[in-house]
């Protein structure tokens, strides 16, 4: 196991590198300006000088180049630094800088980090808290009115976009019956039950729009793959053994089930890092995702090209993660 | 209009009413702003965007700015410098500003005449890629004076000295903060950047880039009963649509930015009744730009949309007004801005003494005359209804970029070509590509390989002299300049040149206007640009806040001190 | 064969008009429209220590009758007593109580095994549902069934995966003696297995139910294995047995058409005979359960078929003791004077070997 991990993990590096040139070249090629959000009052020769002024007066490849140190060297020390406090980790020096803020990308990320893992990571997890005992009961009591209304709303989570339900919400309980605010303060800082109450209530339409749609993905896997097991000989040893239902189900099918659940959610716990960008920005959740989108309509090519890494890094991890998991639950697997 | 004016009134009465007056700082609570564009740096110097710019104006402030109607004010300076006070020198080549006495940074130093000549060196430091750069041109250089007193010296005659220092543009910044943030370091100074000193209302407690800033009051501004507000929550993102709402329907917020919403959506977020629509008008002017050049892709690169090949078609006149005669103004700003927009029939609508009354005819649509024009040129309508002149169809390739009000316009304006015998063939580009610049990239305004485009453009501060300037010969984009430029038309008369020189070298107000209004006027009556709407701002407020007056001159939030809780 | 004659042994099974009726649902409603009878009344007694055959083409429901036998299926009708216990009467609850008196050894040994226990697990598992051992006692119980058939100790912590098809059919003996049954199902345990290890379980079996004085059922379509393990034997067809006999006397003298045609498929070991054997080949297919004809179920394909068989179904006669047929022709003519003469009536399919099923 530990060279197959080995082995995937130096694989990786080659894939990430051309995952990361091919960013920067989408990038590159892409028409879009990082002035074309300034007003047109700004004269052309002051936008020659604030492009020159961002380093795009460079050739591309050794704008690559320089990115790629400091994504590689520079960025890991810094983060390095500040989860073990040794300040002498710090590569001195430029960092990756946004076009936008001219701040350090890595610190905006940072800051963005955890709006998006409490709204996303949240609802991700409540989706798989709601998600797994409907999936099992909808399986155990296939065709019941149950499993049929399961059925129902898992396939209106799917079917619904969330640029849908979100507004939908919204003018339901914001506008309607004002129950929750529609835009979420970012400052707020949970320091007393009032604040975590009103943090609760402004988390509360994104997290649901985002479980709802978490849940529905989830459930129809869970549901499929307990079917699965269900009809299984295994199952009828079990039943033959004289054990409970409650045994046969939760243990024996329900541990063979979550197998392929297990790598599902694990394969998609990226998506939670790369946020929700259509939720984040109908709820002004300021995440990733927002950040993301804001980036690219600003042509920040250095966030751009950063959180893309990021995140392509994430899901060759998580993929690898799901794969060893996967050896882990099934004894039947095993990498050498 | 006159419902524009009774709200300035009212707003400007509220804001001096005695109440507001003899309270205490930061009695009025808590104030919540919202942007929907994000802020994403809070110094206006490195970066243009009106929401930088905006968002630091509660922060930083210049020494002079314009109120609602275009007229200039002291702000930081005692007075404003005029040739008449002996401010200016009487060869227009300087000005000396005179800082107001005891001013005092949000930490407690005295604002001096250093932090002002470091301001100008900061923004014209050659590699710090300052996006106000041009209300520093031509200057030589900032003379310090005294302690409170800058001299600004130009290297030409500037009949309108008012570039370095006015609006929130170009505010003063703290030379003890800034000073090793200059040129190159500029990027790397993120905490100046985020956390600037400032002489303003607010002093900054957090800033999220793109996201929220907190503000609470300066306990070191000069009023000691000013700002009212004790904190301010300035939170950025999201949409035009939301941002509204939050302001007249649910009440959560208390002020919301340019609100470029269709009209019908605005009245139906009205009838919430928590907050109202204000707007006000400035210098923008949604317009149709003519194509003077060729941009047929038949031609070689290095000649397309370049003057070196006219326009086949648009060269003629007559077909540059009939084009503009067959549009209804009245009704484009119904459709696409109501209370926020009114027809315009010159390139500069304000401030008064620059507008012009000579075009207003354009106000009719006029289909006969339009189509008397074309038959006139000798385009005689075909089988289909499209007119054709020696075997070569009357059509017109539109660009413009994507917007939804655009299209509209779009839609309506081939329609009414369309019943003139012009074909238009609609073209939308997204507005990053469009005003992008990238010289790669054949769909930007400045290439305009197309025979017109419809965008919107304004000038900043009160005077329109670089604004005109641009329709110069030799300002327009070509492949020897990158094909940057602003002579986006292509336009080229020696006559209007030689009259864009005299306004240069004119410092009489009265004459500077008539010289202006004459420019104006001959690029209207020569049809080069087809303007269709005077757009204004249009924002919003909660019923619960006073003080507000919307001015389009400055940053919306120029008098966010006087802002109180009714 | 071990076993004493039937009728000096009590009854230990009694499976009366068993029948076990799988509904259909179809259209838009999911509204039931039939029903396939997989298993549509039958009946018969197992007596204690014998081995009770039951053979019969795939799809025949000798499958099913098994798992409804030891109501892993709900019965439709029909009782079955298993030691004076009427099993299908009993509460869910009461049911699983009683489940340590009859298990099963299931057909494929890998499907039946769940992937993620160890062989402790897999064996141990009843133990602590229906026994109060201690761990150690537990694990000495273990290795004791593991030494029982045969597998290595050292195995114990293994899962099935790392097992042979004939380890793996070993384990699943081993689990369904786990408490001490007193009747086993055996579903086909070794239509999955290579012949090589087919007559090594055959012969595990035959000896643990020697040890522990068990009961079978042996379900297979193997019949020259049911004719080495089993003391009596009945013939499936369509849902329902048309022939019970004891082994000898089934395998000499089958009476039924569809047992001797049965029987005429069996590979005769002897190659020098196996030339002059005659087969007898059905025809057709066998009728879909969800739609049995209307009389005697092996009508369509019946070599002797007559009008009768087309429109009566014909009952059950005990024809000698311990041998009972389904067969109008048994009925009509009974016994005498017919072993002579039947081979000759089915000349007509001479030399059509191996397409019996």
């Amino acid at each position: 196991m530990f060279t197959f991990t080995m082995r995937r993990l130096l694989l990786a590096i080659p894939t990430l590198l051309f995952i990361a040139l091919v960013i920067f070249l989408l990038l590159e090629l892409s028409p879009g300006d990082p002035m074309s959000d300034m007003p047109l009052t700004i004269p052309p020769e002051v936008r020659q000088q604030m492009r020159l002024a961002l380093g795009l007066g460079e050739a591309w490849y050794i704008r690559f180049y320089k990115w790629l140190y400091l994504f590689s060297v520079v960025e890991p020390s810094h983060v390095l630094a500040n989860m073990t406090g040794y300040d002498w980790l710090r590569v001195e020096g430029q960092r990756i800088l946004s076009f936008q803020t001219r701040s350090p990308v890595a610190d905006i990320i940072a800051q963005r980090l955890p709006q998006t893992l409490w709204v996303v990571g949240l609802s991700y997890l409540f989706g798989i808290l709601v998600a797994v005992p409907i999936g099992i009961y909808s399986a155990y009591r296939q065709y019941s009115w149950f499993d049929q209304a399961g059925t129902f709303v898992s396939m209106v989570g799917f079917s619904l976009p969330t640029f849908f339900t979100g507004p939908l919400l919204i003018l339901i309980c914001s506008i309607c019956v004002g129950w929750f605010p529609i835009i979420s303060d970012t400052t707020l800082v949970v320091d007393s039950w009032a604040n975590f109450l009103k943090q609760l209530r402004q988390m509360a339409m994104p997290v649901f729009v985002l479980t709802l749609y978490n849940a529905a993905q989830i459930t129809r896997f869970m549901r499929a793959s307990m079917l699965d097991n269900l009809t299984q000989d295994y199952v009828r040893t079990a039943r033959a053994k004289g054990m409970t239902e409650r045994i046969v189900v939760l243990v024996h099918v329900l541990r063979n089930s979550l197998i392929p659940v297990v790598t599902v959610i694990a394969l998609g716990i990226p998506t939670i890092f790369t946020g929700a960008i259509i939720t984040e920005q109908v709820f002004r959740v300021n995440g990733l995702g927002a950040l993301l989108i804001g980036a690219i309509y600003g042509s920040d090519i250095p966030m751009v090209l950063t959180l893309s890494v990021v995140f392509a890094i994430l899901i060759v991890l998580f993929n690898l993660i799901a794969d060893i998991l996967y050896a882990v639950l099934d004894p039947r697997i095993r990498y050498d | 209009m006159k419902r524009t004016m009774a709200l300035f009134g009212a707003a400007t009465a509220l804001a001096m009413m005695p109440l507001a007056a003899h309270a205490e700082r930061g009695a009025s609570g808590h104030l919540n702003i919202i942007y929907w564009q994000a802020p994403s740096i809070l110094n206006p110097y490195l970066s243009g965007g009106t929401k930088d710019v905006e968002s630091s104006s509660l922060v930083l402030e210049p020494l002079a700015r314009y109120n609602q109607n275009g007229e200039l004010v002291a702000w930081l300076a005692e007075s404003i410098p005029t040739v008449e006070n002996g401010g200016v020198a009487e060869d227009l080549t300087s000005i000396t500003w005179t800082l107001r006495e005891g001013l005092l940074w949000s930490d407690g130093t005295p604002v001096t005449s250093a932090d002002v000549a470091f301001s100008a060196e900061y923004c014209m430091h050659p590699e710090g890629g300052c996006a106000q750069a041009a209300r520093y041109q031509d200057v030589e250089s900032v003379e310090i004076v005294d302690e409170r007193t800058v001299t600004v010296h130009f290297s030409v005659p500037k009949p309108v000295p008012y570039g370095p220092f006015v609006t929130a543009q170009s505010p003063i910044i703290q030379r003890a903060q800034f000073e090793n943030c200059t040129g190159a370091r500029a990027p790397e100074c993120t905490d100046a950047n985020f956390y600037p000193i400032g002489t303003g209302a607010f002093r900054v407690v957090d800033f999220r880039p793109n996201d929220v800033i907190s503000f609470e009051a300066n306990q070191n501004y000069r009023d000691p009963a000013l700002p009212h507000f004790a904190t301010i929550t300035f939170k950025g993102g999201g949409d035009a649509a939301s941002a509204g709402r939050a302001v007249m329907e649910t009440g959560e917020m208390d002020y919301a930015w340019n609100l470029q919403l269709a009209p019908d959506v605005i009245a139906t977020m009205a009838q919430g009744g928590r907050g109202v629509p204000i707007s006000a008008f400035g210098t923008l002017v949604e317009r149709i730009e003519v194509n003077m050049t060729d941009p047929s892709p038949d031609l070689p690169p290095e000649i397309r949309s370049t003057r070196a090949a006219p326009h086949p078609v648009l060269s003629d006149i007559r077909v540059r007004e009939a084009l503009s005669r067959a549009i209804d103004r009245e009704l484009l700003v119904e459709v696409g801005y109501g209370q926020a927009g009114r027809p315009s029939c010159n390139l500069v609508p304000a401030p008064p003494i620059f507008r012009s009354d000579a075009n207003d005819n354009c106000l009719e649509q006029d289909l006969d005359r339009a189509r008397a024009l074309l038959d006139e040129a000798g385009w005689v309508v075909g089988a289909d209804g499209i007119r054709v002149r020696d075997g070569r169809r009357l059509t017109i390739d539109y660009m413009t970029s994507t917007n939804a009000v655009r299209q509209d316009f779009q839609a309506l304006i081939q329609q009414w070509w369309r019943e003139i015998g012009v074909e238009a063939n609609l073209r939308n580009i997204n507005a990053s590509v469009f005003f992008g610049g990238d010289p790669g990239s054949p769909d930007t305004f400045q290439k305009f390989y197309a025979d017109v485009s419809m965008y919107a453009n304004n000038f900043p501060g009160t005077d329109p002299e670089a604004y005109l300037g641009a329709y110069r010969c030799g300002f327009e984009p070509r492949p020897e300049t990158q094909w940057q430029g602003e002579n986006i038309n292509r336009f080229c008369d020696p006559a209007y040149d030689a009259l864009h020189l005299q306004l240069a070298q004119t410092a009489s107000i009265e004459e500077r206007g008539r010289i202006g209004r004459e420019l104006n006027d001959i690029l209207m009556q020569n049809y080069i640009i087809i303007p269709l709407v005077d757009r204004g701002r249009l924002s919003a407020h909660s019923n619960t806040l006073g003080g507000v007056v919307l001015n389009t001159w400055d940053s919306e939030l120029w008098n966010v001190a006087e802002w109180h809780r009714l | 064969m071990t076993a004493p004659h039937p009728t000096a042994q009590r009854p230990l099974v009694q499976v009366r008009d068993l029948k076990l009726h799988f509904p259909i649902y179809g259209g838009f409603f999911r509204r039931r429209i039939g029903e396939v009878k997989a298993v549509d009344g039958i009946s018969f007694d197992i007596y204690e220590g014998e081995t009770l055959g039951i053979v019969g083409e795939s799809g025949c429901g000798k499958s099913t009758a098994g798992r409804a036998v030891l109501r892993l299926y709900e019965a439709t009708e029909g009782s079955v007593t298993i030691d004076g216990v009427d099993i299908s009467t009993l509460s869910q609850e009461a049911l699983r109580k009683t489940r340590p008196m009859m298990q099963m050894v299931f057909q494929d040994p890998q499907a039946s095994l769940n992937p993620r226990m160890t062989v402790a697990g897999i064996i141990g598992e009843p133990l602590d549902e229906h026994t109060r051992l201690s761990g150690a006692e537990k694990l000495a119980r273990i290795y004791e069934l593991m030494d029982a058939v045969g597998l290595n100790r050292d195995f114990a912590n293994r899962y099935p995966h790392a097992f042979s098809g004939g380890q793996r059919q070993r384990i699943g003996i081993a689990r369904a003696l786990a408490l001490n049954p007193r009747f086993i199902v055996c579903d086909e345990p070794i239509a999955a297995l290579d012949v090589s290890i087919q007559a090594q379980v055959v012969n595990l079996l035959e000896e643990l139910q020697e040890k522990f004085g068990l009961t079978y059922m042996f379900i297979s379509h193997d019949l020259s294995m049911v004719r080495h393990i089993a003391d009596r034997v009945a013939v499936m067809y369509l849902g329902k047995i048309v022939e019970v006999a004891p082994v000898s006397r089934l395998y000499d003298a089958p009476l039924h058409p569809y047992t001797e045609a049965l029987l005429s498929a069996v590979p005769e070991p002897d190659p020098s005979l196996e030339g002059t054997k005659q087969r007898i080949v059905l025809k057709g297919d066998v009728p879909s359960p969800a739609n049995p004809p209307k009389g005697c179920n092996f009508c369509t394909r019946c070599p002797k078929v007559m009008d009768l068989c087309r429109t009566v179904k014909p009952s059950t006669v005990e024809v000698a003791p311990g041998h009972s047929v389904a067969c109008h022709l048994i009925n009509q003519n009974g016994i005498a004077g017919r072993t002579g003469g039947h081979e000759a009536e089915h000349n007509q399919t001479h030399n059509q070997q191996g397409e019996v099923a």
